[in-house]
């Protein structure tokens, strides 16, 4: 099963996070690596997606002051995403191997 | 996003939405996108537009499915239209009995025996007809909310529109050569109102709460709902079927024709069109078929479990 682009960016976010992988900071990570905004809407369908995958695993937390008592669905990343994810890289390596960007 | 004290009324506004809209959500997931709003401190507008954005990929996501499309081409087209042609014709045939007996009245017709059948027909046959639009909106309701149970919010509000909306554009007999008496409040606009509300809505509403949260009725429950649908149905059939000759849009007023019997002014005679009363038992057929099968599937599946 392939994975897509914004489907990597999440993975490798929940990767980067570890145990502290949730909604709202896998959020900031991927705005900060990518410099555009991103929607509650397409994380969560996204998240729903990698789930249905095999690729992510997801749990309710504890709820906590600071979300007014609510909890956080906290992320995991599975043996079979962290596979997945691999070959993206790799791929994404390969196919740019040589290639230069001219940017201004 | 539960601290309303100190907002301004439109802020106060946009959060009850962002609470409506988020109630479109999957329990969890409404908690963690509440908890996420309220962590990153998001101000009204936003929460509005993530929590809309959210919701609208969730129910696109649904439409996937080929049920709730079932759920909008068969029920909520064709059985919101009906019943809401069929809703008019009554009411507007109510109105107009229920004027000619006010302005009419007098105790001493109730001696008369002629009077006296003529007005317990009457007040009998409404009373059925108001049964079997009670029986046909709430099988409606059950089969919408059993086809469509995460759209259901969606396919309830198109639902509602159609029934309060199918007959904009049409009129009835009773209307159009009546002007004098659906020219007051009451017998214009509030008794059609009460009728769609009070013997569509609601009892659509109530089968789409049952079916939510029962999923299914008793086999028994079942056959005997759907036999007293078939009776009221064959009672009703020919009003129901009139409500379609006269309801028809773009043709306002229909002139008297001469019906089979060969009267003239038997336009209200509509059995060429009775087989589309059938229509409105498809629900209950439904209800009777899923019932059977989760009996059977029950049965077999508890074979199953001994053996």
């Amino acid at each position: 099963m392939t994975l897509g682009e914004f489907e990597y960016l999440m993975l490798t976010s929940v990767a980067r996070l570890g145990e502290d992988a949730y909604g709202v900071a896998i959020r900031q990570e991927i705005e900060d690596a990518t410099g555009h905004p991103c929607s509650l809407g397409a994380l969560y369908t996204t998240l729903d997606r990698l789930e249905a995958k095999g690729f992510v695993k997801t749990r309710m937390g504890d709820p906590t002051p600071q979300r007014g008592g609510r909890p956080k669905r906290m992320v995991r990343i599975t043996a079979k995403g962290a596979r997945a994810a691999s070959d993206f890289y790799n791929a994404v390596m390969r196919v740019s191997r040589g290639v230069t960007w001219a940017t201004k | 996003m539960g601290d309303e004290v100190g907002r301004p009324p439109l802020e106060r506004i946009a959060w009850c939405v962002v609470d409506l809209a988020s109630r479109l959500l999957h329990p969890e997931e409404r908690e963690a996108v509440r908890g996420d709003l309220a962590e990153t401190g998001a101000r009204s507008g936003q929460a509005l537009r993530e929590v809309l954005g959210l919701v609208v990929r969730r129910q696109a996501a649904l439409w996937m499915d080929w049920r709730p499309w079932l759920a909008l081409v068969g029920v909520v087209v064709p059985l919101g239209m009906l019943l809401s042609h069929v809703s008019r014709l009554w009411a507007d045939g109510n109105a107009l009995d229920a004027s000619l007996y006010v302005r009419l009245w007098d105790w001493a017709y109730l001696g008369n025996p002629g009077w006296r059948r003529d007005l317990v027909s009457i007040i009998a046959a409404t009373l059925t007809n108001y049964l079997a639009l009670i029986g046909w909106s709430w099988t409606s309701g059950f089969v919408l909310g059993s086809l469509s149970r995460r759209t259901r919010w969606v396919t309830a509000t198109l639902f509602c529109l159609v029934v309060l909306l199918g007959t904009v554009g049409s009129t009835t007999t009773a209307r159009a050569y009546n002007a004098m008496v659906f020219s007051g409040p009451f017998h214009g606009v509030v008794l059609l109102r009460l009728v769609r509300t009070v013997c569509v809505l609601l009892p659509a509403l109530w089968g789409m709460h049952w079916s939510a949260t029962r999923s299914r009725l008793p086999l028994l429950q079942a056959i005997v709902g759907a036999v007293a649908i078939v009776i009221l149905t064959a009672w009703a059939a020919r009003g129901l079927e009139g409500s379609l000759v006269f309801g028809r849009v773009g043709r306002p007023v229909t002139m008297p024709e001469s019906g089979p019997d060969g009267f003239i002014g038997t336009a209200d005679d509509p059995r060429p069109l009775w087989p589309l009363s059938l229509v409105m038992l498809w629900p209950a057929a439904y209800i009777v078929g899923t019932s059977s099968w989760h009996r059977c599937r029950g049965s077999s599946n508890r074979r199953a479990g001994l053996a």
